[in-house]
């Protein structure tokens, strides 16, 4: 859960992609996942009579491998 | 040297507890979030439904609202608490008499179980019991109904955690002003910097972890308030102060629509992670400072 | 800055910190006056003395078996738990004090986000599970007073371990390690070298997480119905069910405060660290 990047700084090596934040494997992970969820729901709430949910699956996906990979 | 399998032995009863009844219960929510089962409905039987749960969650106007009123709760609670906890941590910086006696005082309220807090408000302000609405109806000619004016039982509940909250905030910001060296206060005051300049460019930024800490605590438990408001107001009028802790509880529990509830609870536990870690990502980042812990 | 000026800023404090100090007791302070007073003596205009103290309130009160069954379950829960958490606690701390052991650091965290989960979450799934899952024939762990001291582990580990932390690491290992060189094994070592330097370590720990299990409402409202209901859950009560026996319940408050007021004296200095993870030390 969130606190935990305090603990694994020491542990992982961090470093800083093109994200605003110095983060480490985990958090990127995490922010891929929040994000992943943020955008799904955002969708179904706002976007989904228009544009079937899969199309959320499909850029969360994009994104998330983005970030783990570059952030 | 030791052998390592003792430690791990030592530890086991503490991993297994928290592991039964912490991480158990996280993977079960997670599951029945995708289900549709609902203990008097027809079919009594869990199914899976993919993302039906959420999908009627987003467009809940009750749970959204409810979402809504707590983060406006937490936030308000929470900047009053830090505002007046930093005021009398900074008094009690100086040489008071009695230093001992208040810091005593000020802890009760910490130990105090939450549903206690809750009886002891509501006993003040009940009418035709309670000083409070007796005494600003008298006084200052407003009638003080907390089972009426929802905007009043909002700002009582606030009122009510900062009665609670403060002294911890006061307690960590003084131990975190107690510990901080003399000589940038001392240097600044030689180059004739003002109070404020002092304050914001010295006292700040040097106060910025304890404050750090004290915010994300006191925001995470201020976001799971139940037992003090539930006993104050019941989460009325209506639904004024039926923050989303209370909603679940009340409101779906008794539904036994479990599926629902189990994904109401998830996102409640998504959104609580997320505004943490956002405000620790923020507050650490903006400006270049040392790790925070 | 001048002595004059000095002076006021001790006064303006010293006034202002006994605002503070009026405002932090006088609800409580209520709370007792309401409960000293008869139905009667409560109407009409809000009375801050109390002339003679009105027993019957208490009296009613502990008279009330179904209350004397909550006062005792309470008893027992919150103490059966401060000793198993205590105990788990220093096996626990001193098994990551001492030994290496891969990712202890993500262990202590891990600890962590069980106790700042919030309880409404965790209600729905551990219902279920109490109710459903977690049975042994006719057996069930709803409603047993085993349940809620196991689950109230669950808050009260982290919050022990993390005050144990600091009071493990600061007994030099030197001591067990020459213990060790003794023949002394690893019981020996926590019952004869630990326990009694972590002594007034442990004293503290065991009130707190006392107090919290005795404070805690929402989870012994939902996972008790008859028989392992406790002092928290009857003084909720008093809203949904009586309601208008300010008294009576101000007298019920009363005395499930009573051991937050009776302990803290002991544990004062304690509890902003405890409740903060050893993030502020004072």
């Amino acid at each position: 859960m969130a606190e935990t990047e305090n603990g694994n700084d020491k542990a992982n090596k961090g470093r800083t992609g093109f994200l605003p934040i110095h983060t480490n494997a985990f958090d990127r992970v995490f922010i891929g996942t929040v994000i992943f969820v943020a955008l799904h729901l955002l969708w179904m709430r706002f976007l989904e009579a228009h544009i079937p949910l899969y199309v959320a699956t499909l850029l969360s996906l994009l994104i998330g491998a983005v970030i783990v990979a570059r952030g | 040297m030791r052998s390592n399998t003792i430690g791990w032995l030592l530890l086991a009863p503490t991993l297994l507890i928290l592991t039964v009844f912490g991480v158990v219960p996280f993977v079960y929510v997670l599951v029945v979030g995708f289900a549709d089962w609902n203990a008097f409905a027809a079919d009594p039987t869990p199914h899976f439904t993919g993302v039906e749960n959420y999908r009627r969650l987003v467009f809940d106007d009750q749970f959204l609202s409810a979402l809504w009123k707590t983060l406006g709760f937490g936030f308000f609670a929470v900047a009053s608490e830090v505002v007046l906890g930093y005021f009398l941590a900074q008094l009690l910086m100086k040489d008071v008499p009695f230093k001992g006696f208040f810091r005593t005082i000020h802890t009760l309220p910490l130990m105090v179980a939450p549903i206690a807090v809750g009886a002891t408000w509501r006993l003040l302000t009940v009418p035709g019991l309670g000083p409070l609405p007796y005494y600003l109806e008298r006084w200052f000619g407003i009638e003080f109904r907390l089972g009426t004016y929802a905007d009043q039982a909002f700002v009582t509940t606030i009122i009510m955690d900062v009665w609670h909250w403060t002294p911890l905030v006061t307690l960590t910001l003084l131990a975190g002003l107690a510990t901080m060296p003399k000589e940038p206060f001392e240097q600044a005051q030689i180059d004739g910097a003002n109070k404020l300049q002092i304050f914001w460019h010295i006292t700040l930024p040097m106060l910025k972890p304890t404050i750090l800490a004290t915010v994300f605590i006191r925001l995470m438990d201020a976001l799971r308030t139940v037992d003090e408001v539930w006993m104050l107001t019941g989460g009325g009028p209506g639904a004024a102060t039926r923050y989303v802790g209370l909603h679940i509880w009340r409101v779906v529990f008794p539904k036994t629509d479990y599926g629902y509830g189990a994904a109401m609870s998830l996102l409640t536990l998504y959104l609580t992670i997320v505004m943490c870690w956002l405000l620790y990502a923020a507050l650490v980042t903006r400006r270049e400072l040392p790790k925070a812990e | 800055m001048t002595k004059k000026k000095q002076r006021r800023g001790t006064w303006l404090s010293l006034v202002f910190w006994t605002v503070a100090s009026f405002v932090t007791l006088f609800p409580i302070y209520w709370m007792f006056v309401v409960s000293a007073k008869s139905r009667v003596e409560l109407f009409g205009r809000p009375n801050f003395i109390i002339r003679s103290f009105f027993t019957e309130n208490y009296t009613n009160t502990l008279a009330d078996p179904s209350f004397q069954r909550y006062l005792i379950n309470s008893i027992i829960v919150a103490s059966c738990n401060a000793l198993l958490v205590t105990t788990l606690a220093l096996f626990a701390t001193y098994a990551l004090s001492r030994y290496k052991l891969v990712g202890k650091e993500n262990i202590f965290f891990w600890t962590i986000t069980n106790r700042m989960a919030p309880p409404a979450v965790f209600l729905l799934p551990l219902f279920l599970l109490f109710t459903q899952a977690f049975t042994i024939g006719d057996w069930k762990l709803y409603d047993t007073r085993t349940g809620l001291i196991l689950l109230y582990c669950v808050f009260n580990l982290p919050f022990a371990i993390w005050t144990l932390r600091s009071v493990i690491d600061g007994i030099p290992k030197e001591l067990d390690e020459a213990a060790m060189i003794d023949g002394a094994n690893t019981w020996q070592i926590l019952t004869k070298v630990i326990l009694p330097l972590a002594r007034p370590g442990l004293a503290v720990t065991a009130i707190l997480t006392w107090v919290f299990a005795w404070n805690e409402y929402l989870f012994a409202a939902t996972l008790t119905s008859v028989h392992a209901r406790t002092i928290t859950t009857g003084l909720a009560e008093f809203v949904t069910v009586t309601g208008t026996n300010w008294g009576q319940m101000a007298a019920t408050a009363t005395l499930t405060l009573l051991p937050a007021l009776l302990f803290l004296g002991l544990v004062q200095r304690h509890i902003v660290a405890g409740l903060t993870f050893g993030a502020v030390k004072e």
